[in-house]
């Protein structure tokens, strides 16, 4: 321990500036990150900050701080693991009586004093800013760190201890970002199968295992180049690993196909005589991208579906025949009372132009998760903030004058709510002071959070404020005009819960493509 | 006595390149082992292996009884290593580098310390990074001697000093030199010469030999006969004759395996007719130059085998 503390010590004499560079920067985020929940709810008063209208305030620098404190931590790490590095030969430390294990202990002890503590203690302020009680997410806070220690911490730690010095370090990184946006780019244009490496529960435990082996082997042994082929050996089960080479295996585990006789939990048909047809967009090259309306029935009351994939396949009357890999659909709801919905997914342009004259038979395999209604809240909208019960702490949009409430905004602590339905009535005219009826003004909803489970979400800041967009908040006739929230006004939020997945499909017989709409740049069609 | 240091068959490959070739030798425990060869002959190399900053491709080396590839932590709390091209902790000064270096060693000699500031002058409130080389190799020697270590391996520790930093360094070696055994490398014969005790030759990655110093002076003879008429030399002259050279009726050459009245007899066998004999001893250059030409010579045959073969 006494040698652990020795070094400990003198890594803390060297390197104060970068210390206090990291310290300033976790400073200025739990001073300045409440602004993005602030601004959501109508507040623009940065905190100390004074008013700052604009995106500014709001969350540019907030955002710009949860980068730089990860950089920040990248210079204290590269910086505090090269002051005794493991490659080379002339280095002074090697030939003296340092015990690799306490070597370890003392880089150990200064990331905690010096990176982990100060996010903690960071986090649980930010948290006592929101609202939330620290002690109350105590696994999610550790989690947190767990999260934060294989997606950032063990991967520099362990390029760092391949590389002899910053520039090294800083090169290898860069060209490891190169290789991401490249394999995204490729991915994107080649495998539409493709998913890129995130939130799955292989990637991060690789990471973190082989990760944490480079960094032990090098203190242990300094076998550089065994240690770079780890390294190497990462990357590419990573990529294998984005490439979801055995998707359709995974999604016939995790979406089974109902047994014979079993019913279906939606019934999903072409809408014909919609008041919008389908439409098709060139946005790609080689893809098209196909919307079709749908009318939808059969959800049973007290439940909802969410559709998250789709998969295509398309058979021409003249034997034609294409298939698609797995598609996301950005996540669609289908609730009791829903009656049409559209269906979205790409198709080859090569086949899209050589079939579009001539009718098609559309077979759909849909992704569905059921969802069960769980807690309901109804809460009359307060003046202020107001906590939801298992969900978060919530406030009404004001708007800059806080003459009237635009919407509701909400903040999270640690990961996002549970899948909630969010509905509240919008009110065209003034409020006026009595309590709005309940069936006055036209009726808003959303769809927030998620059916994950995980006591965090990575972050470097605790605090979740995603925007939570109520639909019908503007009057589409006539001038566009922003419907308000009057208080008093329900406000009724109802949690779902997953109750099981499959597969559904259903055929669309002798469809008839549109012709496609060319878009430019960025995906805005030319019509 | 125990072997402080004692390599066998140790070699050393980079990819393609042998930096050494199965280089057998052994340090006796009190010994001040020079291990000299030119620049690339791969002192470093041998050094570093023992060191067990590289791993040796094949070959065992035992330092302080220990396999060197084994060699760690504690284990260097008998050893000193100085090297010419060691990273310091720049940012350090020298007195903190001494406070720094301290607890790591449990036989530190703060007495010793302090006497070593004060023999090499060390300025201690200045960072190692603003000092001149040969202060800084100073301050490093320092560092290293003041806890008494068993052994103490120095790569070309006086390597660009000037004259007065590198006898101050020696002097302050040489007081350590009862309690310790010295392993030091060298491409400067003249500068080991006075006080190693045993000497090794490497040459292109190959340990030519390796042996106490007096022995090899011992060994060592520049031998002159004057014959009374001109003749050739005879074709059975040993091997262990080295650099002959033949004038009109004068021979002469070094004899790396002198033996007194038995190398007279069997002169007088060969050289029935020398008029007569001169038996010099000579310096450690001339021995190493004469060691060095017959090395080349016999590697560059040994390579022309090879690639005939």
């Amino acid at each position: 321990m006494k040698q652990i503390l020795h070094i400990f010590a003198k890594d803390c004499r060297h390197f104060w500036p970068e210390i206090l560079i990291s310290l300033a920067l976790v400073g200025a985020l739990v001073r300045i990150y409440p602004s993005t929940w602030l601004s959501n709810s109508g507040n623009y008063a940065v905190a100390g900050g004074g008013f700052l209208p604009g995106m500014l305030d709001a969350g540019f620098f907030a955002a710009l701080l949860t980068v730089l404190v990860p950089v920040s931590w990248w210079l204290l790490i590269v910086r505090v693991i090269h002051a005794e590095a493991l490659v080379g030969d002339r280095q002074f430390w090697i030939t003296r009586p340092y015990e690799w294990k306490k070597l370890v202990g003392a880089k150990a002890l200064f990331l905690v004093v010096f990176l982990y503590v100060p996010l903690l203690t960071g986090q649980c302020l930010l948290l006592l800013r929101a609202g939330f009680h620290p002690l109350s997410f105590v696994p999610g806070l550790l989690f947190n760190v767990l999260l934060v220690t294989a997606v950032i911490v063990l991967p520099l730690l362990a390029i760092t201890t391949v590389t002899a010095t910053f520039a090294r370090v800083t090169m290898t990184l860069l060209t490891a970002l190169v290789c991401f946006i490249g394999y995204v780019v490729i991915s994107l244009y080649l495998w539409d199968n493709a998913t890129i490496p995130y939130r799955d529960h292989v990637s991060l435990p690789l990471t973190f295992c082989f990760c944490g082996v480079v960094v032990v082997l090098q203190y242990a042994s300094r076998r550089v180049w065994v240690s770079r082929l780890v390294l190497a050996a990462l990357s590419i089960l990573l990529v294998l690993t984005g490439m979801n080479v055995s998707e359709s295996a995974d999604m016939r585990r995790d979406y089974p196909r109902a047994s014979a006789g079993q019913e279906a939990p939606v019934q999903l048909a072409l809408l014909r005589d919609a008041p919008h047809p389908a439409t098709a967009y060139l946005n790609r090259s080689k893809q098209v991208q196909v919307s079709i309306p749908l009318q939808v029935s059969g959800v049973a009351e007290g439940y909802a579906l969410l559709s998250s994939q789709v998969k295509v396949s398309a058979d021409a009357a003249n034997g034609s025949h294409w298939n698609s890999a797995w598609q996301g659909l950005n996540n669609q709801y289908y609730l009791p009372g829903t009656s049409e919905s559209w269906i979205n997914f790409q198709m080859s342009r090569a086949f899209f132009d050589q079939v579009r004259t001539a009718p098609v038979t559309l077979h759909f395999t849909v992704a569905l998760t059921r969802v069960q209604a769980g807690n309901v809240r109804s809460i009359p909208l307060p003046m202020q903030d107001f906590s939801v019960p298992d969900f978060g702490i919530c406030s009404p949009h004001a708007d800059v004058f806080r003459s009237r409430f635009l919407g509701v905004a909400c903040r999270f602590a640690l990961h996002q709510p549970k899948l909630t339905y969010i509905r509240a009535r919008w009110m065209d005219n003034p409020c006026s002071a009595s309590q709005p009826g309940l069936e006055t003004g036209v009726q808003g909803d959303a769809w927030i959070g998620s059916l994950d489970s995980s006591p965090a979400d990575f972050a470097i800041a605790p605090v979740w404020s995603p925007s939570i967009a109520l639909s019908n908040g503007a009057k589409m006739e006539g001038k566009p005009e922003s419907r308000y929230l009057c208080p008093g006004t329900p406000v009724t939020f109802t949690q779902y819960n997953p109750v099981g997945r499959t597969q559904y499909d259903f055929t669309i017989p002798d469809f008839r493509f549109p012709s496609y709409q060319p878009v430019s740049g960025v995906g805005v069609a030319v019509r | 006595m125990n072997d402080m240091i004692r390599t066998e068959n140790l070699s050393k490959r980079f990819r393609s390149t042998s930096a050494l070739n199965e280089a057998t030798l052994a340090v006796p425990e009190g010994a001040i082992y020079a291990l000299v060869g030119a620049n690339g002959a791969g002192k470093t190399t041998l050094i570093k292996l023992l060191m067990n900053i590289f791993h040796p491709t094949s070959g065992h080396a035992r330092v302080i009884g220990i396999e060197c590839r084994h060699l760690a932590g504690k284990d260097f709390q008998r050893i000193g290593y100085v090297s010419e091209n060691q990273d310091m902790p720049d940012w350090m000064t020298v007195e903190a580098m001494l406070d720094y270096l301290r607890p790591f060693y449990p036989l530190w000699d703060g007495a010793l310390e302090q006497q070593l500031v004060r023999q090499f002058d060390l300025p201690l409130k200045r960072k190692l990074k603003h000092l001149s080389r040969g202060m800084r190799m100073k301050a490093a020697f320092a560092s290293s001697l003041a806890y008494r270590p068993k052994l103490i391996v120095l790569d070309e520790p006086f390597s660009g000093l000037d004259p007065l930093v590198r006898d101050e360094i020696i002097e302050g070696l040489l007081d350590r030199a009862p309690e310790t055994t010295i392993f030091l490398s060298s491409h400067d014969l003249a500068e080991i010469e006075s006080f190693a005790s045993h000497v090794g030759y490497l040459e292109q990655g190959r340990l030519l030999f390796s042996e106490e110093m007096s022995v090899l002076s011992d060994r060592f003879r520049e031998i002159t006969i004057t014959l009374r008429a001109p003749s050739p030399v005879p074709k059975n002259i040993p091997p262990t004759w080295l650099q002959v050279e033949a004038g009109d009726a004068v021979i002469r050459f070094v004899d790396s395996n002198f033996h007194g009245q038995a190398t007279t007899r069997e002169l007088a066998e060969i050289f029935p007719s020398a008029g007569d004999i001169s038996i010099e001893p000579i310096p450690l250059r001339s021995i190493f130059l004469a060691l060095a030409k017959t090395g080349r010579m016999a590697l560059r045959k040994t390579d022309e085998g090879k690639a005939e073969a």
